[in-house]
């Protein structure tokens, strides 16, 4: 046989067994039989230097071209593999992608934070300061500075809880903005007052011996009630949606005059009338504007200064924007309460 | 207060609106409808008369032949009522008929059609406790003159009223009053109103006395009137009085009652042949006992009001009358009184003595002073009326003040200003005028003059109310307030207490609200000693529960703890921030609970919380505030004795403890019966780290020159902390040690008891140049040297 039978007989067998290369194994032994050193082209490219040079030029040629198209056809076909037992390696190494994550769980606030630092905010855009002050108080900022002297009736109205005669667990926040205006001196200013509130009262459902205020002040030349109505449109815009409008009832309370409950129109019939609201509104807070005595005896004069003032009940804000029915739930702290709550945009 | 609507119409014209319209308007002028219901109800009634009766056998039953008249002809009823009987006249619910109670359908009743039911006054949806033993138990009766077939029941039984309930703000105690409710409705619906109509009387001359010996009764008007009878009063009146929550005792109590409803003004009625002598004296300096109406008695001190008669208490001034001169059915002269008091010396009394009438809380909310001539009037002429009163003197007047109607000038100009809004001179004026207020102008302003029960009234400001309640705030436009722009703004306090929150949410603890007073049981010493403990406590609680203003967070917090456990929560990690008031002291304490186990991946993997989860969340607190671990130092606890000794540790800041935290002690969770779950607690004062200065930052310099690391295994006494091998490493470093940190620990097998191996891993460097091989031996010598000679110290081989 020629050499070049030889070559010819090569090609066959050597394309043959790549047909049957299925495993990385049979790579390994197709490379060591026809590539390695010692192997099958090696073996025919060795006998080359014993023949013409013309022989030489035609075989040599013919083997490098069967060296150049067997090693292509077998990089691709062993990449192939290699990619094919990759694949089926990893097939093997699925993970169970529905299985929890690991580390923390994000924590939850108590839904009265939420909505305490969402009212907060609303006023802070507004340019509102933000104040805070002491919860056991003395009955001259609690009561006399805002214009509830000893013996007046209003003082019913707050039957408080009371440490001595003269200390008592606040009954509303306005004891804050009667400090505020003694460290005001006299200049104008704005500030909400958010804090606990104590009442001489049951609990039950909706009503609570502690229960928590935002109060609202302004105080500055030539407000009036149409600064009133707009800036508490904002607030329950922003806390209950676009659509919302306020209305005002007249009330009484001693520190304003006049005095107003404030109303919203409600989400779920949009003003209509239906079971969560009263013909279409839900009373959400009292305001109105400043009496000109709590501005008298806190040193600014009515006849040039005036003002407003709002108090807004946060757990009574909270109840009604996540349809809480217990006021209590607040209190009790029931994880399976509080996690419903773990949403930080809404 | 409840208003009965037919009452209200004798004193206004309110014909043709419905009562939602009359609600409605009230509770947009500042009176609030809290609800309107008829004083009665059926929708298809007719009067009817019994033709037989029968009994049917065996039942208490009967069945009834009623004559209904001629739309409605002779129908069968079956009734079980014990009055029914036959040529009775009574009210037939026909069929199709609406009750309280449900609708009447066609029955068949022990095999007998039944076509409609006799009604009885409960059927009628009246309350029992206006309804006498006889109506209570069996069917209306009615007189002999009922017309049969009248179909409007309710009017001819003087029942188709409705009833408001009013709730009447404290600045308006006239409003208890139907004559001012009508007054206001007039205002509110510009409708016109009418007045009483008194009957003038024959009067004689009296010797009969009344004054008044103290200012806290400035007036006290009296007239004695001889020859009463006792005997019901009229329908009318015992209906108006029932839709008020009045029930009707007799005619000369019930006059009473009504005229103080129609008025405003209270009235107390003496028998004059009881009283000690023929005069009735206010004092305020009364000392003893008092056998009220009630039958009790009441220990009546100096100050409170007495209306005496020959050194005797009479009465407890605008509170109660004595049982000793009370009139009775068999009274036949008496004096009325209609007086004044002081409205804080009645509160004073009232509450005192636990005893209050519905005299007191009208005084206790302030009446008009200047009305009693024409109430006593108004009374006497109805007693001429109602209980045959023969002889009236005239009415003797005791009245120390003079009436000054309050005038207020002010401009129309200031109202609108004030509202926002932009009425017109004449429609404020309108407005106020309908409101019975006086108003004059007085070139470019004007003086308004105050009705007299008008209590609320002092200055413009009040004006500018009444103006817009009347006229509507749906007329106060909507306009931010321009303000010179300022900046929103919290507390340093509140955004570092946010951080502190976020912080922990961050790190999935839920945070808890919880109250600030807790019951003197609940709050004992524990986990309050290293913290302020001088606590508040309330002198007038409401209930037990209620009582100590905490000085501390640890005892809600445990309290939440147990609540969850108890409901099948058994892994948790709370906290809480609040506000914490001592006697001495006003601060914001943070604490935390950690429970059970952590959950590092759901269920899969979890561990037991432990000292070190704590340790990282209180030291992540001072990173998050910006304070180096040099500013505070973690310490043995020697003080918490509620925290397990070996497993606990106090947070000091120079020198002073301002937390604890770690685990329970054994005792603890017994006490608070917690079995075998696993608790941990923190609590911190955080206005202590608040207040460290905080450095700013300014990038360091990273050094260039390559570092070199070495570990280092060494053998030392347990009781040898890491902190101080670290310590003694670093100060004998020469300057070229960047960092040296733990990450080993191990006791047990192959290392002797009493000792741990701790490894230890060093990082050398230098900012100037490459560390030279030499230069690091010779300070790790050192450093070895040191170690065994301060904690004898061995590498471990």
């Amino acid at each position: 046989m020629s050499l070049k039978d030889n070559i010819e007989e090569l090609r066959k067998t050597a394309f043959a067994e790549l047909s049957k290369i299925v495993s990385s194994a049979d790579i390994t032994t197709f490379r060591n039989r026809f590539f390695a050193k010692r192997g099958e082209l090696a073996l025919l490219t060795s006998q080359l230097p014993s023949l013409s040079d013309k022989e030489k030029r035609e075989y040599g040629s013919l083997l490098s071209r069967l060296r150049e198209e067997l090693t292509s056809a077998f990089e691709s076909r062993s990449e192939e593999i290699t990619l094919e037992e990759l694949n089926e390696k990893l097939a093997h190494e699925k993970l169970d992608i529905t299985l929890p994550g690991r580390g923390n769980s994000i924590g939850a606030k108590n839904p009265f934070y939420i909505i305490r630092d969402e009212i907060a905010d609303i006023f802070l855009k507004m340019g509102y300061e933000v104040k805070e002050g002491p919860e056991v108080e003395s009955d001259l900022y609690n009561f006399e500075r805002l214009n509830i002297p000893k013996d007046h009736p209003a003082r019913d109205m707050q039957d408080s809880l009371y440490i001595n005669e003269n200390l008592l667990l606040r009954s509303q926040t306005s004891n804050i903005q009667a400090r505020v205006m003694e460290e005001k001196a006299g200049k104008p200013f704005k500030i909400i007052c958010p804090g606990k509130t104590y009442r001489r009262d049951d609990d039950d459902a909706t009503h609570s011996h502690q229960f928590a205020q935002i109060e609202g002040l302004v105080v500055d030349k030539g407000i009036n009630m149409a600064h009133l109505k707009a800036t508490l449109e904002v607030f329950a815009k922003a806390m209950f949606g676009e659509k919302r409008e306020v209305r005002f009832r007249p009330s009484f309370f001693p520190f304003t005059e006049p005095s107003v409950e404030v109303d919203v129109s409600c989400g779920n019939c949009g003003g209509k009338g239906c079971s969560m609201c009263k013909n279409g509104y839900i009373e959400i807070l009292g305001a109105g504007m400043v009496h000109p005595n709590v501005l008298k005896i806190n040193g600014y004069d009515p006849e040039v200064y005036s003002g407003f003032a709002f108090g807004i009940g946060i757990e009574r804000v909270a109840m009604l924007r996540y349809g809480i029915d217990d006021i209590r739930r607040f209190y009790t702290n029931d994880v399976r309460f509080l996690e419903q709550f773990k949403k930080k945009v809404s | 207060m409840e208003v009965s609507l037919n009452c209200l119409k004798q004193f206004v014209d309110l014909e043709g609106l419905s009562v939602e319209e009359i609600a409605h308007g009230f509770t947009f002028a500042g009176i609030e409808v809290e609800g309107t219901r008829p004083l009665a109800y059926g929708t298809k009634l007719c009067i009817g008369e019994v033709l037989t009766c029968e009994e049917i056998e065996g039942t208490h039953l009967h069945v009834l032949s009623v004559n209904l008249g001629q739309k409605y002809g002779t129908q069968q009823i079956v009734c079980g009522a014990p009055n029914v009987r036959s040529g009775l006249k009574v009210v037939v619910a026909l069929e199709g008929c609406e009750l309280i109670g449900g609708k009447i359908g066609k029955s068949t009743i022990r095999g007998v059609e039944s076509h409609g039911m006799c009604c009885s006054y409960l059927e009628l949806g009246l309350d029992r406790k206006y309804l006498s033993d006889k109506d209570l138990e069996g069917i209306i009766e009615l007189d002999s003159a009922a017309p049969v077939g009248e179909e409007n029941v309710l009017h001819y039984l003087l029942l188709d009223d409705y009833v408001l309930s009013l709730s009447v703000l404290a600045n308006r105690p006239d409003l208890l009053s139907i004559l001012n409710i009508a007054k206001e409705a007039g205002a509110i619906f510009s409708r016109p109103t009418y007045p009483i109509k008194v009957e003038h009387l024959e009067t004689y001359k009296t010797d009969f006395k009344v004054g008044s010996e103290t200012e806290k009764c400035p007036q006290f008007s009296g007239k004695e009137i001889k020859g009463i009878k006792s005997g019901s009063s009229p329908l009318w009146m015992q209906r108006y009085l029932m839709a008020m929550g009045v029930r009707s005792i007799d005619n000369i109590v019930d006059i009473g009652n009504y005229v103080m409803l129609i008025t405003g003004q209270p009235l107390h009625m003496y028998d004059v042949n009881k009283l000690p002598e023929r005069k009735l004296v206010a004092r305020d300096d009364y000392e003893g006992s008092f056998v009220a109406l009630d039958t009790k008695s009441y220990d009546v001190i100096k100050g409170d009001i007495c209306i005496c008669s020959k050194e005797r208490a009479m009465c407890l001034g605008g509170v109660m009358g004595s049982l000793e001169c009370a009139v009775d059915s068999g009274s036949t002269d008496i004096v009325i009184e209609a007086a004044s008091f002081y409205a804080v010396t009645i509160r004073h009394t009232s509450t005192r003595l636990g005893l209050s009438s519905e005299s007191s809380s009208r005084f206790v909310k302030g009446t008009n002073h200047f009305q009693s001539e024409f109430v006593i009037d108004y009374a006497s002429s109805l007693i001429k009326q109602l209980c045959g009163g023969e002889q009236f003197s005239q009415t003797i007047i005791y009245q120390s003040e003079k009436e000054k109607p309050i005038q207020i000038e002010t401009t129309y100009e200031k109202i609108n200003s004030r509202l926002a809004t932009s009425f017109s001179p004449k429609e404020i004026k309108g407005a106020l005028e309908r409101l019975n207020f006086k108003v004059t102008d007085k070139g470019n302003k004007f003086i308004c003059t105050v009705p007299s029960y008008r209590l609320d009234i002092e200055r413009w400001e009040d004006l500018s109310e009444e103006v817009i309640r009347l006229l509507g705030y749906e007329h106060v436009p909507s306009i931010l307030p321009t303000f010179e722009s300022s900046e929103g703004s919290l507390s340093e306090s509140a955004i570092k207490i946010n951080l502190v929150s976020d912080y922990l949410l961050n790190q999935g603890l839920d945070e808890c609200l919880s109250y600030t007073l807790l019951s003197e049981k609940e709050y004992d010493e524990t986990f309050t000693t290293i913290f302020d403990h001088d606590a508040y406590k309330v002198m007038n609680p409401l209930t037990d529960d209620h009582v100590v203003v905490r000085t501390s967070l640890a005892h809600s917090m445990m309290k939440n703890v147990i609540y969850n456990i108890s409901r099948q929560t058994k892994d948790m990690a709370l906290f809480e921030i609040s506000e914490i008031t001592t006697k001495n002291s006003y601060t914001h304490h943070l604490c935390i609970a950690l429970v059970n186990d952590k959950h590092e991946q759901g269920l899969l993997v979890t561990r037991p919380y432990d000292f070190y989860d704590l340790k990282g969340l209180v030291c992540g607190i001072f990173e998050t505030l910006g304070v180096d671990a040099s500013r505070y130092k973690i310490v043995s606890n020697d003080q918490v004795e509620e925290l397990h000794p070996g497993k606990s540790a106090l947070i000091t800041i120079a020198g002073k403890t301002i937390g604890y935290f770690g685990e329970l002690h054994p005792t603890t969770i017994t006490k608070y019966d917690l079995g075998k779950n696993n608790v941990l607690l923190a609590e911190v004062v955080l206005d202590d780290i608040f207040a460290l200065k905080v450095s700013t930052t300014k990038m360091e310099k990273i050094s260039k020159y390559p570092t070199i690391s070495h570990d280092l295994a060494l053998i030392v006494s347990k009781e040898v902390t890491s902190q101080e091998l670290l310590h003694l490493i670093t100060k004998t470093a020469n300057g070229i040690v960047t960092s040296c940190e733990v990450f080993d620990v191990y006791e047990g097998k192959g290392i002797a008891s009493g000792t741990k191996s701790v490894a230890i891993t060093i990082t050398y460097g230098s900012d100037t140049h490459t560390l030279e091989d030499k230069e690091v031996t010779q300070v790790e010598d050192n450093i070895k040297f040191e170690l065994n000679r301060r904690f004898k110290a061995v590498l471990r081989s």
